[in-house]
């Protein structure tokens, strides 16, 4: 037993185990409250992020050539495809316009200012991925320095992708929602049924195996159906209303039976993000 | 009369290239290695440490204090949970170097001490990541899903550089 307890190498291990949880548990806890990381990790992130725009940037550079070629490859049947929607959006667009000013109007004469629609954007490019299963974490080039601040909600391409979830001087860490893990953040989300009745919900998990984002502990008895557009219901913090998330995929009923889950097909391809822009609340 | 750079200066280098190159490849190909279900994460960072440890001497590279280094900062930059890498990564280092010493030095051991390197390093990272709720609590799932699908694209990788490598520590000695 002395033999044992004086072993060196033991007594390293458990020195190392002891201190990795301390790290462990103490970063957690920083990410979890704090707006900001220590200042000593910000300083380090932004040296390396510097650092990493030298290999990123070539090979960005590389990949944006063969995204070239391909698009080229394809462009005539596109061209086709789009040619019949380009009409269809003009009017939608030019609608769109009539509807925001008279909204705009209707809100001064009512004297409501900003609600919960109102969001501005900034846009960054991301440099890198965490290489890693688990945390599905990119990192985009703007930071504080930008304007950018924790739990702000990102966008790529048609919708939500994620939330800002830690913010260095230069750059900063966004979790996708396909991440799983327990503390990640829960977005406020609604579906508007076929009646026109809006059903509001969080999202509570991810479907990993399938690609799907989970909506919980739905007990509302409209009716909803697949196809059905979800979006951000803009209640409870930073996340504006109105920024597309997916479809409806499947409605299901919960372990229990009591409430509904709806899986719900997220609208941007959240492997193929190259651009993101960051949604900043009026 | 030129002189000749150092292995050391070539061993840094490369590792800070590997290091950016994961984050770089997990990016650029994300729409290939996580075609769902499967992930594929490419661990080129241990495969720069785990190769030095093969053909290098350790000694005179400080491998396991730059092993450490090299896993702060990946805990750091990419993920954001400190204390995870910068003990798993020199473990791994320590593993490798031991189990190879104790066999001929041929590909095929590479091989196989390579093979039990990734096992270790994705195996502990999942069990400590696990512990804090940041990785799903399956096991089957990450076995099937995560390691198989890892383990194949690292062993690709290590096939196509282990030559190149080992002329390169055995040029510069």
């Amino acid at each position: 037993m002395q033999k044992f307890f004086s072993s060196r190498k033991l007594v390293i291990v458990i020195v190392c185990l002891i201190i990795s949880f301390g790290l462990m548990t103490v970063s957690v806890a920083i990410r979890n409250k704090r707006s900001t990381p220590p200042l000593i990790q910000q300083f380090g992130n932004d040296i390396v992020g510097f650092a990493d725009r030298v290999v990123a940037v070539p090979m960005n550079g590389i990949q944006h050539g063969f995204v070239s070629t391909k698009n080229l490859l394809n462009t005539y049947q596109e061209n086709q495809r789009l040619k019949s929607k380009v009409d269809q959006l003009a009017q939608t667009q030019v609608k769109d316009q009539t509807l925001e000013r008279e909204n705009k109007q209707l809100k001064r004469q009512l004297n409501v200012g900003n609600t919960l629609t109102g969001y501005q954007k900034i846009n960054a490019a991301v440099i890198t991925r965490t290489p890693s299963s688990w945390a599905s974490q990119v990192i985009i080039n703007k930071g504080q320095a930008a304007g950018i601040k924790k739990d702000m909600p990102v966008i790529a391409g048609p919708g939500l992708i994620g939330t800002i979830a830690e913010v260095n001087k230069t750059n900063s860490k966004v979790v996708l929602v396909s991440n799983t893990a327990e503390n990640s953040n829960r977005f406020a989300i609604q579906i508007v049924g076929s009646d026109s009745k809006v059903v509001n919900g969080i999202i509570t998990s991810y479907d990993s195996q399938a690609n799907r984002i989970v909506m919980g502990n739905i007990t509302s008895k409209a009716k909803l159906t697949k196809g059905d557009r979800v979006s951000t219901s803009g209640l409870g913090g930073v996340i504006p209303k109105g920024i597309y998330v997916g479809t409806v995929a499947k409605i299901a009923e919960d372990d229990y039976g009591l409430a509904k889950k709806v899986y719900i097909k997220p609208a941007a391809n959240l492997n193929d993000i190259e651009v993101v822009s960051v949604a900043v609340r009026d | 009369m030129k002189r000749r750079i150092p292995i050391a200066v070539f061993f840094v280098v490369g590792q800070f290239v590997a290091f950016f190159l994961d984050g770089s490849i997990t990016q650029l190909l994300s729409g290939t290695l996580f075609k769902y279900p499967n992930t594929m994460v490419p661990c080129l960072t241990m495969m720069w440490l785990i190769l030095a440890a093969f053909f290098g001497n350790s000694k005179k590279l400080h491998l396991t204090a730059w092993a450490a280094i090299v896993g702060f900062i990946f805990d750091m930059y990419y993920t954001g949970i400190l204390g995870v890498y910068v003990f798993i990564f020199p473990l791994v280092v320590y593993i490798c170097q031991s189990l190879y010493q104790m066999l001929p030095p041929s590909f095929l051991s590479g091989f196989l001490v390579y093979f039990l390197g990734i096992t270790v390093l994705m195996s502990l990272g999942f069990i400590a990541n696990a512990f804090i709720g940041q990785a799903p609590a399956s096991a089957s799932q990450f076995l099937v899903n995560t390691l198989a699908p890892t383990l194949a694209l690292n062993l690709v990788f290590l096939a196509v550089s282990y030559f190149p490598v080992e002329a390169l520590y055995r040029t510069h000695r």
